[in-house]
């Protein structure tokens, strides 16, 4: 190389403090950022909104999202009078004029809940035996037994869960969040999304929609990282190409736009610069990262995760370590939660499927203590309902479901709200979509209301034009 | 304050600072300061619209049941008299009695617009309203409902740098402001930017060279005649129309499984091609099936209107399904033809444009006459809805031949069961001891030997224990039990594979082969295939060995598949993949299933002779997959033979082999007879119900020896027949039937029928059709948008035909030119191109109205289009956006010009216009979060690998990723205006994705074998291609140390280099030598990787 081309790739490649081919920032995120720890609040942000609205409880979110509807009457609400009601009609005060999914036009019959509830914590609450590790760590959560939706169908529940809106091309929470509060590390996307596999048959499709940033500019939108192939896609090199010698290619290239840089001073250069430098960094960082092999026996057992099966609870300890390294917004899916029948077996499955590792991330979180500037989040696009359908399975329901909350800010060993006595409506403090998105965002610092951007010339509010309300009884 | 809205906020208040203050006169400025008459005097439109707009018409505008205190403000007449309080909020001339201005500048409660609205205005604003009102408060209507009229061109001053009227247009607001034009681009970047823009390729080095050389003063406007007149350019102009109609090849929501719409695409493209004036084009796609003797190609037009998205979710509620199909064509077409924001009408009057709910909805009642349903299914015969098919004329010939072969073939069948005893007691008698004595049993076989050709590993599990999962009445079954025979695919999974397995019956004398196909919920491929969304088996064939003897082969003469009873005439799920294609001979067609989900497809088939074996005869099965679908490969499966040449091939359910019902329990066969049979023999025969009357009757005539030949041949009539019909082309089509009942949804909410319903109407305060008391239909619709009179339509096409040609619009909300939409820079430049859109002034005959070229001919041989991108200082910093168009602009090419480009630069791209969409390689696992069906990614093969990204199959659900990370929107919902992001998932695409490093291979073999001896010349030839401009010296000697280092390392590592080139389908030839090929490809991959590469200068 020349001496010209040598200043310039200087310039281009190292010239922001680095010490050859950006090792420093190399060595910055294979080591989990230490600061989590102290946790200082500060309403400075690297978004949009800045300073922040509020001083925020909640730093980053992880949420497990359990598509498919998961049955509320077998997670968290306790129903025992249904179970007296099992076989019997269900009385049509109830139903009368209501939405039903499947259920359409045939006789309503109660199921009662088909596993027993157990009484956990200090706080007394009643959990579904199923459940024995959420359980364990109830007094670190709070229970919303009230939320309530608008969409009976699964694509559209999902988009309205993850954008507020039915209408496609609304962005979702994650780029919200990301948005207005930008991200931790410039190493990793702020914003990645897990899809576990498992076992189960109706496993949901979830579209790629579901993590969109919508009419936000792209960069906000979620990365899937993949449990098979590439990870993120593209990130591995060329076979037959090494890191040394991807490394030389994008110092050249580099260097070339500098050169082109110079003749037309377009910044979009510049940015393209520093994407070929961010891009040569996650080809670093993200494999090694998503490479759980090397955390202790006893975290792998925690969790019972198996590294590399794209588990469900593979994905929970991966949050974790997203989480480490500043990851702003995680969401982890599970898939398999729609139980038209056989609630009661299929639940079993279920079960094993998350309980424990649901349990060790809120424990491993707390041990790390990052428990308290993480917002965990449990809950799917609906409930189900407490009529029958087939006699052992349930259909979709929006009238009632729960969602577990733990961590950032929220209140513990405490439930909120509650479902009549035959589970089917959100009676007591209702908490709808809107209302679970404005508090989520009041955690992180943020007032719904003024989160907005613009689009065909409308201040368009990203929560959706209705707005929530923060349901401040479950903020501590 | 977000960034957009600080843009916002900066566009209105320099207009203020520069009016109130009485600064610079026209120095400063910026795009929204416009074509200012009076400097001195406030403008309505130009001042006042922004401010009230954004913060008074919520509240104080159309929407009556928004509106506070009884105030509208958008209306002189409303704005001007007292309201209920008493008080004046406009009151011309006097600002001192007019309460607006009273309340914008009082503080606490009574401030205006209130703390709770989060708009405040500025200092500057308030001054402005003042005085507006002192000045007498003259509204002007908004721009883009004005009725159109052609304004006259301006003179100006300096007409050296003027090329047609464009320029004199935005040449006198130049001047206007202080600027000078640029000077025209050099020869090659204009032929660079205007082969790019109309057709999304690069010029060639042959192209350049002889627009170089060509003197001539028209020499660039015979390239753009050149250019217009390519399919290049039709494809390129159908891939901007298709964001806007929101196309693609799935359904987009649930299952988002293929919908048949590709024959829609293609007439896009030959309407760019032969240029159909946008009138034809519009009425063609809204309403071509009730267009008088409407054509093939008008009904094929007709799709647009079936290209929403559509869900087959289970348990959906249809009517509110068709609400939201509504409410998105509404939303579509108010984008598109509008450039308006309609669909803000679903729930609520408009806020800031005079649209009323009652709009919306009268809107939406023009498509109430499609025939379609709520859940439109997505399998079957009836998948889809209304289709059209359109073979062409040779399959018709053909198909026709088929029918008539077919219809004979029947008769003599007919014929031939005259002849034959009928379903009696005595044949039923048989029938029943014959089944309890075994002989239609099926013999499951444990096969001595399984392997695979092409890598795949094949386990058989014979008394080992093998774990099952299936998925069977809604839940998962696991269960571990001794194989019995299963054969397991494992290890590697090539696109195509070959088993072979052998069986060692035992003595016997054996009539039919059976093959098992197992389900499993490891198995990818709609449960039963290694990849793919079904399994494909291309043939099946057999030979017997016998100790000392050469290979028999055994030939296989009749297939039937367990999934439909027999019939006459026979049926199959699925004709398209016909039992029969197994033993056809013929790789090319195969027996498959795709959305078997719960069910264990068994296929029989039938040896033409007996074949007997003795204790150690051993039988080897060959199963070939061999379709062009990659991974269609069965997963797991198992033999059976039968000694009775008609046993029915059994029902086994998921996962599980049914044994036979004996009662003596003694044996463990499966069943040889079809359960509508067994069910119709257990009931007396007066009993019987017609079903199983006719289950009796079928299986006699498929039973019968007799009637043997004459079945088979219709089965292999139908099969033919069956294949022919699927490569048929079909489209979604418009049928029209009687229209729905549509009613005005308060709140959007589908399940509420109180509020009236509406008949089909345009926005009242646009226009009011006449149809002479009948119902208008979409017809009446299609010919309102381009009336003469219709006001938005060619307002809207062509603001958003300039984004192309400049990177935005004139207005640069392309989908919003109402009140909240964005100023636009040129207000009548966009009316003078709309005037010319509709009737062009040199043509009195008419005969190019709404000449789509001749717009576009018209912008690119513009002074303004061909101006060098360089901005000047000046312009940098009083107009960074350049609005004004003092230069042209510099903008990333579209998602799929970034594939093109490199795929014409390697010599790989195919160049085929239209036909069915192709799939590109993509990740592994990409589609894994999809179900129903579960399935994985098939790419294509060879030529269809390279086609233009246009042609890529559009999954709405999960996009190409490659076409996902450079902007393409999902066309879930309509799009007018992609956005242009810069991402490290770009670089890592450009860099690592597998399809653009084969492009840089082929590049690079091309550059070593044309581009002349040295790295030099090679690099030069590179360039030249890729950049239209030889290498500076600097980037010579960069790119000559790469290549150099690369050298000496592949050279050194030889393995590494093959590694490399072998990356992708495309051959690499014999005579290459591996390090230089390789070194050579990290040169090529470097310039594919450059931004200049994929910036359009």
């Amino acid at each position: 190389m020349n001496q010209l081309a040598r200043e310039i790739s200087r310039r281009a490649f190292l010239g922001r403090g680095g010490a050859g081919l950006g090792l420093v920032a190399l060595n910055s995120l294979l080591h989990p950022r230490l600061a989590a720890a102290a946790s200082a609040m500060d309403p400075q942000s690297k978004g949009v909104i800045n300073p922040l609205h509020f001083t925020p409880k909640a730093k980053r979110v992880i949420y497990l999202y359990q598509a498919g509807g998961p049955s509320h009457l077998e997670t968290f609400d306790y129903k025992p009078k249904l179970a007296d009601m099992t076989g019997k009609p269900m009385p049509e005060s109830f139903t009368r004029g209501q939405q039903i999914a499947q259920l359409q036009g045939q006789r309503l019959t109660c199921l009662g809940p088909t596993h027993g509830f157990k009484q956990v914590g200090q706080s007394g609450q009643m959990v579904c035996e199923l459940f024995p590790h959420i359980g364990g760590i109830i007094d670190e959560t709070c229970i919303v037994r009230s939320m309530w939706t608008e969409q009976i169908n699964h694509d559209p529940a999902h988009t309205f869960m993850n954008s507020g809106s039915i209408i496609t091309g609304r962005p979702s929470v994650g780029s919200w969040v990301l948005y207005g509060l930008g991200a931790e590390t410039d190493n990793l996307p702020g914003y990645v999304v897990l899809v576990s596999a498992g076992r189960g048959g109706q496993m949901q499709p979830i579209a790629a929609r579901q993590w969109s940033a919508g009419i936000l500019p792209s960069k906000f939108q979620g990365v899937r990282f993949n449990s098979v192939g590439d990870p993120v896609h593209y990130i591995t090199n060329p076979r037959g190409m090494t890191r040394e010698m991807q490394g030389d290619s994008i110092q050249t290239i580099n260097a070339l736009n500098v050169l082109e840089d110079r003749s037309q001073h377009d910044p979009e250069i510049q940015t393209r610069i520093a994407q070929y430098e961010m891009a040569f960094k996650m080809q670093a960082s993200v494999p090694g990262l998503l490479d759980t092999s090397h955390e202790p026996a006893h975290v792998l057992e925690l969790y019972g995760a198996h590294p590399g099966d794209g588990s469900f609870a593979s994905n929970c300890l991966l949050a974790r370590r997203l989480a480490e390294r500043g990851v702003r917004f995680i969401q982890v899916y599970h898939r398999d939660w729609d139980h038209h029948n056989d609630v009661k077996n299929n639940l079993i499955f279920k079960a094993e499927e998350v309980d424990r590792a649901t349990a060790a991330l809120i424990t491993d979180l707390k041990q790390r203590g990052m428990l308290d500037d993480t917002l965990v989040i449990w809950g799917g696009e609906f409930g189900r309902t407490p009529m029958s359908q087939g006699g052992t399975g349930r259909d979709h329901h929006i009238k009632g479901f729960s969602f577990m909350l733990a961590g950032g800010g929220i209140k513990r060993g405490f439930a909120y709200g509650a479902t009549d006595d035959l589970g089917y409506a959100a009676v007591e403090n209702p908490v709808s979509v809107h209302d679970f998105h404005a508090t989520m965002l009041h955690l992180l610092g943020v007032d719904a209301a003024k989160l907005a951007v613009k689009y065909q010339g409308l201040d368009v509010r990203l929560t959706g034009p209705e707005g929530g309300t923060v349901v401040r009884d479950i903020i501590a | 304050m977000n960034l957009f809205a600080l843009r916002r906020q900066r566009c209105i208040s320099v207009p203020m600072v520069r009016h109130v203050v009485h600064l610079l006169g026209c120095c400063l400025c910026t795009a929204t300061t416009l074509a200012a008459a009076e400097p001195d005097r406030v403008s309505f439109n130009r001042d006042l619209r922004p401010i009230m707009s954004d913060t008074c018409f919520r509240c104080h505008g159309p929407d009556k049941n928004a509106r506070k205190a009884d105030m509208r403000l958008d209306i002189r007449e409303e704005a001007t008299r007292p309201t209920r309080s008493g008080r004046t909020p406009i009151v011309p001339g006097d600002p001192d009695k007019s309460e607006i201005v009273a309340r914008i500048f009082a503080t606490g409660a009574r401030v205006m617009p209130p703390q709770a609205a989060h708009k405040q205005l500025t200092a500057k604003q308030k001054e402005t309203i003042r005085q507006w009102v002192a000045e007498g408060a003259l509204y002007e209507g908004h721009w883009a409902y004005q009725p159109l009229k052609r304004p006259a061109v301006p003179e100006i001053a300096d007409a050296s740098r003027v090329r047609n009227p464009i320029d004199h247009f935005i040449q006198e607001r130049l001047s206007h402001e202080g600027f000078k034009p640029s000077e025209r681009a050099d020869k090659p970047t204009l032929l660079r930017r205007v082969t790019l823009d109309l057709t999304g390729l690069l010029p060639t080095s042959e192209e350049l060279r002889a627009f170089l050389s060509d003197n001539a003063a028209d020499a660039y406007e015979k390239v753009v005649d050149r250019l217009l007149a390519s399919p290049r350019y039709a494809e390129q102009r159908t891939m901007h129309w298709l964001d806007a109609v929101r196309y693609a090849d799935t359904s987009g929501f649930h299952g988002d499984n293929p919908i048949p719409a590709w024959p829609y695409r293609d007439y896009v493209l030959r309407s760019f091609l032969i240029n159909k004036p946008f009138d034809a084009f519009t009425r063609e796609q809204i309403a071509g099936d009730l267009l008088p003797n409407a054509t093939l190609e008008q009904r094929v037009a007709s799709a647009y209107n079936r290209l929403n998205r559509t869900s087959s979710e289970g348990g959906l509620q249809p009517k509110e399904y068709l609400a939201k199909y509504g409410a998105d064509r509404v939303r579509t077409l108010s984008a598109v033809w509008l450039g308006s924001t309609l669909g803000c009408a679903e729930c609520h009057d408009h806020k800031f444009d005079p649209f009323l709910t009652k709009d919306f909805y009268a809107m939406k009642a023009f498509f109430a006459d499609i025939q379609e349903t709520g859940l439109v299914p997505d399998r079957g015969s009836r998948a889809w809805g209304a289709k059209l098919d359109l073979p062409s004329e040779a399959q018709a010939r053909q198909l026709a031949a088929l029918d008539a072969q077919l219809a004979a073939a029947r008769v003599r069948l007919d014929e031939g069961l005259v002849k034959l005893a009928t379903v009696d007691e005595q044949w039923e008698n048989q029938l029943r001891t014959r089944w309890q004595a075994g002989e239609l049993a099926w013999t499951w076989q444990r096969p001595i030997a399984a392997h695979a050709v092409n890598g795949a590993r094949l386990t058989i599990y014979d008394s080992e224990v093998v774990e099952n999962n299936f998925y069977l009445d809604g839940s998962l079954k696991t269960e571990r039990k001794p194989g019995d025979g299963l054969v397991v695919a494992g290890g590697p999974n090539p696109d195509r594979e070959t088993y072979l397995v052998t069986l060692k019956p035992g003595a016997g004398t054996w009539n039919q082969l059976g093959i098992d196909v197992v389900q499993d919920e490891s198995l990818p491929g709609a449960r039963y295939a290694r990849g793919a969304d079904r399994f494909l088996l291309s043939e099946i064939e057999a030979e017997l060995l016998e100790a000392g003897q050469p290979a028999r082969t055994l030939s296989l003469v009749m297939a039937t598949v367990n999934d439909a009873p027999p019939s006459v005439p026979s049926t199959t799920t699925d004709p398209s993949m016909p039992p029969l294609a197994a033993i056809d001979g013929n790789p090319h067609t195969a027996w498959g299933v795709r959305f078997g989900e719960a069910r264990d497809p068994f296929l029989a088939v039938r040896f033409a002779e007996p074949v007997t074996t003795t204790a150690d005869s051993q039988i080897v099965v060959t199963l070939r997959h061999e379709s062009e679908l990659r991974a269609a490969v069965i997963g797991r499966f198992r033999l059976a033979l039968s000694a009775d040449a008609y046993a029915w091939p059994p029902i086994a359910s998921a996962g599980r082999r049914i044994r036979s019902k004996d009662p003596t329990g003694a044996k463990s066969w499966a069943s040889g007879l079809p359960d509508d049979v067994m069910k119709a023999l257990r009931r007396p025969a007066e009993d019987r119900d017609e079903p199983e009357r006719t289950a009796l009757r079928d299986y006699l005539i498929w039973s019968s020896p007799e009637l043997a030949a004459d079945y088979r041949e219709l089965q292999r009539v139908e099969a033919e027949r069956g294949l022919l019909d699927a490569s048929v082309p079909r489209v979604v089509t418009t049928v029209a039937v009687d229209p729905a009942v549509t009613r005005i949804l308060p709140r959007a909410n589908w399940m509420d029928d109180s509020s009236p319903i509406v008949e089909p109407a345009v926005p009242r305060f646009l226009a009011t059709l006449d149809t002479k008391g009948e119902r208008p239909t979409r017809l009446d619709l299609a010919n309102w948008l381009v009336a003469r009179d219709n006001p938005l339509t060619a307002r809207a096409y062509v603001n958003r035909t300039w984004r192309e040609f400049f990177g935005s619009g004139v207005s640069r909300t392309l989908d919003d030119l109402g009140s909240q939409g964005e100023w636009p820079t040129h207000p009548e430049l966009v009316d003078w191109l709309a005037s010319e859109l509709i009737h062009p002034e040199v043509d009195a005959a008419s005969t190019h109205d709404w000449d789509m070229k001749h717009l576009v001919r018209l912008i690119v041989t513009s002074h303004t289009y061909a101006q060098t991108s360089m901005a000047e200082a000046i312009s940098q910093e009083k107009d960074p956006d350049n609005r004004l168009l003092s230069h042209q602009n510099r903008f990333r090419v579209d998602a799929e010009n970034v594939r093109d480009i490199a795929l014409q630069l390697s010599g790989l791209l195919t160049d085929v216009f239209g036909g069915p969409s192709v799939s590109p390689v993509e990740p592994q696992g990409y589609l894994a979060a999809l179900n129903f069906p579960k399935r994985e990614y098939s790419a294509s093969h060879g030529a269809d690998q390279y086609r233009r990204g246009l042609y890529t199959t559009w999954q709405r659900t999960y996009l190409h990723p490659s076409l996902l990370n450079f902007d393409a929107p999902t066309r879930e919902e309509c799009t007018v205006s992609r956005s242009a992001s810069n991402t490290p998932l770009q670089a890592l695409d450009l860099l690592n994705d597998p399809i653009y490093v084969e492009a840089a291979r082929a590049f690079a073999q091309n550059a070593l074998a044309q581009g002349g001896k040295t790295f030099a010349a090679q690099l030069e030839w590179v360039f030249t291609r890729a950049l239209n401009r030889p290498p500076r010296a600097e980037e010579r000697s960069m790119l000559q140390g790469l290549y150099e280092r690369n050298l000496k390392r592949f050279r050194a590592a030889p393995a590494s280099a093959r590694e490399l080139l072998t990356i992708g389908d495309a051959p690499l030839p014999a005579t290459a030598n591996p390090a230089k090929v390789a070194a050579m490809a990290t040169v090529t991959r470097a310039v594919l990787n450059l931004h200049e590469l994929i910036t359009r200068n």
